[in-house]
């Protein structure tokens, strides 16, 4: 599964909220969330400011927009999170190897 | 990072094309159920003809002119260009097209063929420069891709070759110059528009829902070069004017040939792809595109076996139709999702506590549903055994019409039931769909 880089500059909230709240985001063609198909790459939380660098399951995937915004409408909904900055990258893309053992369970990997 | 942006998206627009394709097939199915017999008369009668030009140009082409409004910025991974031209060319194709039926349906009018047609050619010829000045902004490399274009090149010969035999009968005077090659229209339409277009769109789409990742690309550049290998055949022999001179029987097998090997090319694709799956279950719409598959190995064997008709009537009905049906219902659900919930609502500032939880448990009561969650799931078997069952009685009675006249009507019948009941089953679907995102606004 994708090991999620964490790193905290004098965060808010701890990055693990943060991890913990993106747990609630699902891709709604897979009915997972973004954390456990391994998505997440990076989460760094900067005093009130969260940036994240993840993927999706393919470049061009037709939810691109609309994950990107539930996953800041999410982060912002955090107490004390005031900006939050997704960056999608496709480097190192997204394999069902990402995905944790509870999600390839759910998919009947 | 590339942003497809949702100013160049336009969910509404496609979505309207899905479902007015859907209610066309139903309205064909109630035309064919009012007079099954038509399936045991002659192929080129005009209600005959009406019947197909609904099915292939209200429903498939305006299913796939609707998709294309989408795939594109999806598959070349890239904005899509000139967005507002999709409302002008899908009404006009649209409304060209049920001219065109008409025109068949009421005892092949010239004029409205012809009016119709050009509606037809004109509206696809914008489709296709959307597609090619998207693909301009970022060319793509993938066989996939460059299948959907060359599809879509194909589509638009193909009503530009139907357009010439609406003027060819018309004019007595073009007939004595050009001849009346329907067999040219046929066979870009059903191999180079239907084949390809379901092959290149298909395998992305297949890759994308089952979870199927990487594995060769030389079987669907093959089914390509061999699409074009059968047209090239059909074109020399009408060019070169073989008529019954022994090139021309080699011309015929040789299009034949690459007709049965590149439908068998695109089967072999899809259980490859199906085999490297991850995502075991299947949903029962993207089951209804496989299933339309098992159509292509029938109509091969009739074809073979000198039930042109027949075949015909199995790659058409069985396996295009089943394709299409099951991605309009995939596509049509994207589609309504994104534009239900594309934009987050107002942001309430929460404590840190998962709805579902980073457990792969299911999203909370206030996350918008899954795509699964907008269709109603008893009406997709039943979409697909009723239009896959129709499609099958349809070839039988195509198969046996001209021996078996007694069965055949009653299969004829029964094949209209089934086809009426399985469009019903599908527009319900689809008009639920749009009804449980616009309720959920």
């Amino acid at each position: 599964m994708t090991e999620t880089v964490i790193t905290e500059l004098n965060p808010v909230v701890p990055a693990a909220d943060v991890l913990e709240v993106l747990g609630g985001v699902y891709d709604p063609e897979l009915g997972i969330d973004i954390v456990n198909l391994g998505m997440v790459y990076a989460i760094t939380v900067a005093g009130s400011a969260v940036s994240l660098e993840m993927t999706l399951t393919t470049p061009g995937c037709p939810l691109h927009s609309t994950i990107e915004a539930h996953v800041t409408q999410a982060l912002l909904g955090l107490r004390g999170v005031q900006e939050v900055d997704v960056q999608l990258v496709w480097d190192p893309p997204w394999t069902p190897l990402s995905m944790s053992d509870v999600a390839k369970r759910s998919l009947g990997f | 990072m590339i942003n497809l942006g949702r100013d160049s998206f336009r969910p509404h627009l496609p979505a309207t094309a899905l479902v007015v394709g859907a209610a066309a097939l139903l309205g064909a199915s109630i035309a064919l159920l009012l007079q099954p017999t038509v399936l045991t008369q002659y192929v080129a009668s005009p209600r005959m003809l009406a019947l197909t030009h609904a099915f292939t140009l209200l429903f498939v082409t305006l299913v796939y002119a609707g998709t294309l409004q989408q795939l594109p910025a999806v598959m070349f991974v890239t904005k899509l260009m000139w967005p507002r031209l999709g409302y002008a060319s899908l009404s006009t194709l649209a409304i060209g097209a049920l001219v065109l039926v008409i025109g068949f349906g009421t005892g092949m009018r010239p004029v409205l063929l012809v009016l119709g047609g050009t509606m037809v050619c004109l509206a696809l010829g914008a489709v296709l420069l959307q597609l090619l000045l998207t693909a301009r902004t970022r060319p793509p490399k993938d066989p996939a891709s460059r299948a959907l274009i060359t599809a879509v090149c194909y589509l638009v010969v193909t009503v530009v070759l139907g357009l010439v035999l609406a003027a060819v009968r018309a004019r007595p005077g073009l007939a004595a110059a050009l001849g009346y090659r329907p067999e040219l229209h046929q066979m870009t339409g059903l191999l180079g528009a239907f084949l390809l277009g379901i092959g290149g769109s298909g395998q992305k789409l297949l890759s994308m829902f089952a979870l199927s990742k990487g594995g060769p690309s030389w079987r669907l550049k093959a089914m390509a070069y061999l699409v074009h290998v059968c047209v090239a055949a059909l074109v020399v022999g009408v060019v070169a004017g073989a008529g019954a001179s022994g090139a021309a029987g080699v011309l015929a097998w040789v299009s034949l040939g690459a007709l049965v090997a590149a439908s068998a090319l695109q089967v072999w694709e899809v259980v490859a792809l199906l085999r490297r799956r991850l995502r075991k279950r299947l949903e029962d719409s993207v089951m209804r595109y496989v299933i339309g598959h098992a159509f292509l190995p029938v109509a091969g064997v009739l074809l073979l076996v000198g039930q042109r008709e027949a075949a015909t009537t199995a790659f058409l009905l069985g396996f295009v139709g089943l394709a299409v049906s099951g991605m309009l219902i995939k596509i049509l659900s994207f589609l309504t999702w994104t534009a239900a919930y594309a934009a987050p609502r107002s942001v309430q500032p929460r404590p840190a506590a998962p709805q579902g939880g980073a457990t792969g448990a299911s999203p909370g009561p206030s996350s918008p549903p899954l795509l699964r969650q907008l269709l109603r799931p008893e009406l997709e078997p039943l979409t697909t055994w009723t239009l896959g069952g129709g499609a099958g009685l349809a070839t039988l009675t195509m198969a046996l019409s001209s021996d078996l006249t007694a069965v055949a009507s009653v299969s004829a019948v029964a094949a209209a039931i089934a086809l009426t009941i399985g469009a019903a089953s599908q527009l319900a679907q689809t008009l639920h769909i749009v009804y449980r995102v616009s309720t959920a606004k």
